[in-house]
């Protein structure tokens, strides 16, 4: 059995970009479908909790989420990898040194957006997966969005994914060899809609904190708002 | 149509008496210097005084001055070949800098391609990659009639525009990561493109990268600084070729 060309995945530099990227497009497609998800959160609460049911009751659900971890690991190996392996051999030294228009926020800050995206995840995971659901899912939710240190942590998280993707959703394709006259412009202005659209998690949370603003102000509170 | 306007700078210049020397930046004041000289020009000059006082003069790497063999490549004031977009540093001009100015003068910083001597550095690991598949194999003999293959028009083009580049290892230079897929796409695309180079094409994409990943370079990540120095303007398209031939060799041949 010749498996050579597993090995050469793991062990070339092209084939290691190629697994980063792959894994990479895969996580970015799951982050629109769970900003879909969120969405439904303005369907109400019958529309939400029925959702969230539907998929705990799948029997596939959780190969789905073994799944999804393996992606996160796949991505977050052959990142640090190549990572690691660029700042050993990257240029050093020189007294002066300047960028000539190349390198993009997104793409010069990838590394430090990908840590901030594990903190993002982390805390995400800590409190709403690995928490005790008996309220029911969206009061869950909703009751965290109306914590402003929640809600902070929300906003730095999704701009940092959509920093991360904004160059990685174009680089994805082009690590793959999808690099074409016609297509390219497409994909790069693609990528940068899913970028754009990983704010949606901020200001899906933002809405639920204002509101809270909008009961107290219901309330006979004074509110003041600064425009 | 002299300019009469005669001025002097101040150079300051990476030094280093060998590959196992430490190095350091020397200043040198050099006078009397016309806008109309090239940048090499300015550094024979500054050679010639140096000559001239009994000291080593400065090594740096040139062979045709006129911006198409790849030999020189310098670091200039932190620009990869110097300020002018898509050039060498040979086709730099001293009327690019005023009276008084400091001008730093560095070598490629690349842990592939050692120092040298001052300016000059190995950059033999890009031959290495060639030798690994960067060729075809035919036999010798009388040419054969050249319409013999047709090549299509805009194919022909491509792989022109890949064969331009001179192998100056600028983009390696310029990388963040010190990558040099830029060199080696081009090196691989010129001859994927073209009939003559596909019986090879496989075992080329395969052995050509794991040459690279030999050399000590670093791994691309897409940022696209070797595109903004290239002095060919070989384009990044040709990495995204490299990247795809070498996912299919690896896919789809037999080894």
């Amino acid at each position: 059995m010749n498996l050579t060309f597993i090995k050469r995945f793991i062990t070339t530099s092209i084939g290691r970009k190629a697994l980063m990227a792959v894994s990479g497009l895969a996580l970015g497609g799951f982050m629109l479908v769970h900003l879909a998800e969120n969405l439904l959160l303005f369907k109400g609460e019958a529309a939400y909790n029925a959702w969230v049911d539907l998929l705990l009751s799948n029997p596939v659900t959780p190969f789905l989420e073994v799944g999804l971890l393996a992606l996160f690991i796949a991505h977050i190996i052959t990142g640090v990898w190549v990572r690691v392996e660029d700042f050993i051999n990257a240029p050093r030294g020189y007294e002066a040194r300047k960028w000539q228009g190349g390198r993009t926020i997104g793409s010069a800050t990838m590394l430090y957006t990908a840590a901030a995206i594990l903190g993002y995840l982390a805390y995400h995971l800590l409190t709403f997966r690995f928490v005790d659901h008996s309220m029911g899912f969206y009061q869950m939710v909703t009751a965290a969005f109306r914590s402003p240190v929640f809600v902070t942590v929300y906003i730095a998280g999704a701009v940092a994914l959509a920093l991360h993707l904004s160059h990685g959703m174009q680089s994805a394709f082009q690590t793959l060899g999808v690099n074409h006259p016609k297509y390219t412009p497409l994909i790069k202005t693609g990528g940068l809609l899913v970028a754009v659209a990983m704010t949606g998690f901020a200001l899906i949370s933002l809405y639920y904190l204002l509101n809270i603003d909008l009961k107290a102000a219901e309330a006979g509170y004074q509110v003041v708002v600064i425009r | 149509m002299t300019s009469s306007k005669h001025f002097s700078v101040t150079v300051r210049v990476w030094r280093q008496a060998g590959p196992a020397e430490p190095g350091k930046m020397v200043s040198y004041r050099v006078k009397d210097i016309s806008p109309d000289m090239s940048f090499l020009e300015m550094l024979d000059i500054l050679n010639d005084e140096l000559i001239k006082k009994g000291e080593t003069p400065i090594a740096f790497e040139s062979d045709c001055r006129e911006g198409i063999c790849g030999s020189c490549g310098l670091v200039v004031n932190g620009d990869v070949h110097g300020p002018d977009e898509h050039s060498t540093v040979c086709q730099l001009h001293m009327r690019r800098f005023r009276d008084g100015d400091v001008i730093t003068v560095e070598p490629w910083r690349v842990k592939a391609f050692p120092v040298l001597k001052d300016l000059v550095v190995d950059r033999s690991a890009l031959d290495r990659m060639i030798a690994a598949g960067g060729f075809i194999s035919v036999n010798t003999g009388a040419a054969p009639e050249a319409n013999s293959i047709p090549v299509e028009k805009d194919k022909a083009e491509e792989a022109m525009d890949a064969a331009a580049c001179i192998g100056c290892g600028a983009c390696v230079a310029a990388c963040p990561n010190g990558a040099a897929m830029l060199f080696t796409g081009a090196k691989i695309s010129q001859l994927a493109l073209l009939p003559q180079g596909g019986p090879e094409r496989s075992a080329r994409a395969l052995n050509m990268v794991a040459a690279m990943d030999k050399q000590g370079f670093g791994n691309c990540t897409n940022e696209y600084e070797c595109e903004a120095v290239c002095p060919k303007e070989v384009k990044v398209a040709n990495i995204a070729r490299m990247n795809r031939e070498f996912l299919l060799a690896n896919l789809l041949s037999k080894k």
